[in-house]
């Protein structure tokens, strides 16, 4: 019995070993000609991020390029890079991602772990997708790391039932969605004195949002985040030091620690906060509590509206997102992942992956197909292209971003703990510039 | 004679080796999860090695540790961790002692009730108990705002997990919540199985309750609260993911625990080497004070 019983455990443990070893080399290969999977791996971009919708487009895919599956998995904002990272060291990294070019050209792209996409464009297609798109996707040596297929400008939020029952709707021009730094103010302090204790909430817990934390500094008195080539952090300017201190300042607004973007749109959602920092067209569709498009959980009215600036001229934040592929390796895989792009960002496929995305095209056409009609019956979606004309430089590919993100953090924390803004600014600009090597 | 000693030696070895054998599963694991990735952790933390496909790790000797002596965010971690263990550890021990000694004697059924209710945190899964924690700390429609105000202990919303004077102690509250459930369970059991004539023998020579207790069953349970004492030092040095899930280490930093500065340095900031420094001292400080318990424990009992 005890040998039977040994010998088993032997035999368990030579099965255990041999499933150990197995060499991942191996099975990746697919002779040409054969089926080939391919993994993509895509953050919650709109309903990109639903496994329904997404699998509705890779099935008309996969009918479309008979002999190429695509096995889909989901990441979130919390711990996707996470997972990411973890993937690339482990040599099991995907291969296809969709996301930014931040993740994508600035980090990824530059540590090497990616394709180069250049060969899948064309004199064509750099005409079709927007300039700034197409300049985010390079890096400085041309070579492309992400096939981007949408965008959007993210921008700002007020519930127009506050501001109108505060008389704060006055400083609003609802017809452009712009308002200046002074209106901003004002509003601020009409809501206040009409008894809404949280007016708005700076936050700053960290991962993902921080566009809308940028841009409201950014956009107050004019300052920028970085240089115009991308090459160092200019957060310290003096303009950047005033908005801070006029955020610091204000009755009302809430350096809040504790909660991260998606608790402050909650709170917004909720009527705790009268205007959310961390907004887009995917936020002002959205309708998972119930509610109806554009509205507060409440019923309250939803504006959109730029970041308040200064001289009346808001840059919002862009977000571009688009498909990348991990150098692992396998040429039939990479091939199939490029035609898997091609589809999908510039081919018969692209208008259902942009309308799964709930954002805009980057481009006119694709391969002939008329993009610029998608949301024709959409009036919220036609409202939001007022604000897409004000989309700012992009910026998020300087090097050291993701160190630079949550330093970032950690510099409103400061501010938000008391400590003077100067010198919060001053260490985040000099953490951020170490990283990109400035 | 000879022919018995060759036949219990052959007896010997087969029980040996089926010993060994019953052993393989563990050990096999123990070296793959444990003793291997602590030796790749000694060995990368003397070099500088980052992420990148074409990075090459190069050899710093130990410049690593040399940079973390003047590294305050890794010193004010160090002062963190410190602080969650010199308040948990006591805490844990003396609040789970004290509960499993009122309810060890109860009815069966009734220590059964009060075991499942300190329990319950552990076996429920720490996102979970996270997020609820995380609701009932909230700053705008939290529990205990709106409680301390009812009652007029504060008169506005406190930012219990966004103000750096609360945010710790926010932490060490949860995870002592989380941490007494496996004490008591062990204390009751040991508390049950303290010898009964040794106790009834005391009572009829006249000792009072505290005699009793002091001299009689704390001796028997002292190996029970070595243990107790092991773990919930190691847990609490180990604390993460009540971290990640509700501050991220803020604010500013005054939440990080050298658990989380290392995962932000090595999964933030891709420095693989210096986290490993990290882990390094991580483990000599929780071997250090193992030792020394088990040291103390040794000598007492």
């Amino acid at each position: 019995m005890k040998k039977l019983l040994a010998l088993l455990l032997v035999l368990c443990m030579i099965f255990a070993l041999a499933a150990c070893s197995t060499d991942p080399g191996t099975e990746s290969e697919a002779p040409a000609g054969e089926d080939v999977a391919i993994t993509l791996w895509t953050y919650p971009i709109g309903g990109w991020g639903n496994s329904e919708t997404v699998k509705t487009l890779t099935d008309k895919f996969e009918a479309a390029n008979p002999g190429i599956k695509v096995n889909v998995e989901y990441l979130d904002y919390t711990n996707g890079d996470d997972q990411v990272n973890t993937a690339i060291e482990g040599k099991k990294a995907p291969d296809l991602i969709m996301e930014g070019p931040e993740r994508l050209v600035a980090n990824w792209g530059a540590k090497g772990y990616m394709v180069d996409l250049a060969d899948l464009w064309d004199d064509t297609d750099k005409n079709e997708v927007i300039p700034s798109v197409v300049s985010a996707c390079f890096n400085a040596e041309g070579k492309c790391y992400e096939y981007p297929v949408c965008m959007t400008a993210h921008c700002m939020a007020i519930n127009l039932d506050a501001f109108k029952k505060a008389g704060a709707d006055q400083y609003l021009d609802l017809e452009n969605l712009t308002w200046t730094t002074e209106g901003f103010i004002n509003a601020v302090k009409a809501l206040k004195e009409a008894g809404y204790e949280n007016v708005a909430a700076v936050y700053c817990g960290g991962q993902g949002g921080d566009q809308g934390t940028r841009a409201i500094v950014n956009n107050l008195y004019s300052g920028t985040f970085t240089n115009a080539e991308h090459t160092a952090y200019t957060a310290d300017s003096a303009e950047n030091v005033k908005a801070l201190e006029l955020l610091k300042e204000l009755d009302g607004v809430n350096f809040d620690a504790s909660i991260v973007g998606g608790d402050e749109i909650n709170l917004f959602r909720q009527g705790v906060l009268q205007m959310a920092f961390c907004w887009n067209i995917g936020a002002q569709t959205n309708v998972d509590n119930g509610n109806e498009v554009g509205k507060t959980n409440n019923g309250e009215e939803i504006v959109c509206m730029a970041f308040p600036s200064d001289d009346g001229k808001a840059e919002l934040c862009g977000g571009i997102w688009g498909f990348g592929i991990f150098d692992n390796g396998d040429a039939a895989k990479i091939d199939a992942a490029k035609k898997f792009i091609k589809y999908m960002a510039d081919g018969e496929g692209t208008a259902d992956a942009v309308k799964a995305s709930t954002y805009f095209a980057v481009r006119d056409t694709a391969e002939g197909n008329d993009l610029t009609k998608i949301y024709a019956d959409d009036p919220v979606r036609t409202e939001y292209t007022k604000l897409m004309p004000l989309l700012g430089d992009y910026y998020q590919v300087v090097p050291g971003w993701a160190e630079a993100r949550t330093a970032w953090w950690n510099m409103l924390q400061q501010i938000g703990s008391g400590t003077d803004v100067s010198t919060a600014v001053a260490e985040f600009v000099a953490t951020a510039n170490a990283a990109a090597g400035a | 004679m000879p022919k018995r000693s060759r036949m219990s030696r052959a007896l010997v070895r087969r029980e040996t080796t089926a010993g060994y054998l019953f052993l393989l599963p563990s050990l096999f694991f123990f070296i793959t999860f444990v003793l291997v990735p602590m030796f790749i952790c000694i060995y990368t933390s003397f070099f500088d090695s980052n992420m990148g496909k074409d990075t090459q790790d190069v050899f710093i000797g130990f410049n690593n540790y040399k940079e973390l002596l003047g590294d305050e965010i890794f010193l004010g971690a160090l002062k963190n961790t410190l602080i969650i263990v010199v308040v948990s550890v006591p805490t844990v021990c003396i609040f789970s002692l004290w509960v499993a000694s009122a309810i060890y004697d109860m009815k069966p059924a009734l220590t059964s009730i009060y075991r499942v209710i300190f329990y319950l945190p552990v076996v429920t899964g720490s996102v979970a108990v996270t997020v609820v924690w995380k609701w009932m700390f909230n700053n705008y429609y939290g529990i205990f705002n709106y409680l301390s105000q009812g009652v007029g202990l504060t008169n506005q919303n406190i930012n219990w997990l966004g103000d750096a004077r609360y945010a710790l102690w926010c932490i060490i509250l949860i995870l002592f919540t989380t941490s007494v459930g496996q004490p008591i369970v062990l204390y009751v059991s040991a508390l049950g199985n303290v010898d009964q004539t040794l106790v009834e023998a005391a009572e009829v020579d006249g000792a009072t309750n505290t005699q009793v207790f002091w001299k009689i069953k704390w001796p028997q349970i002292m190996p029970t609260t070595l243990y107790i004492l092991v773990i919930t030092t190691i847990n609490s040095f180990q604390c993460f993911a009540l971290i990640q899930l509700l501050t991220s280490g803020g604010p500013n930093h005054s939440t990080d625990t050298i658990m989380y500065y290392i995962y932000y340095t090595a999964f933030k900031l891709y420095r693989y080497g210096y986290g490993n420094a990290m882990g390094v001292v991580l483990m000599i400080l929780i071997a250090i004070l193992s030792a020394v318990q088990f040291r103390l424990g040794k000598s007492k009992s």
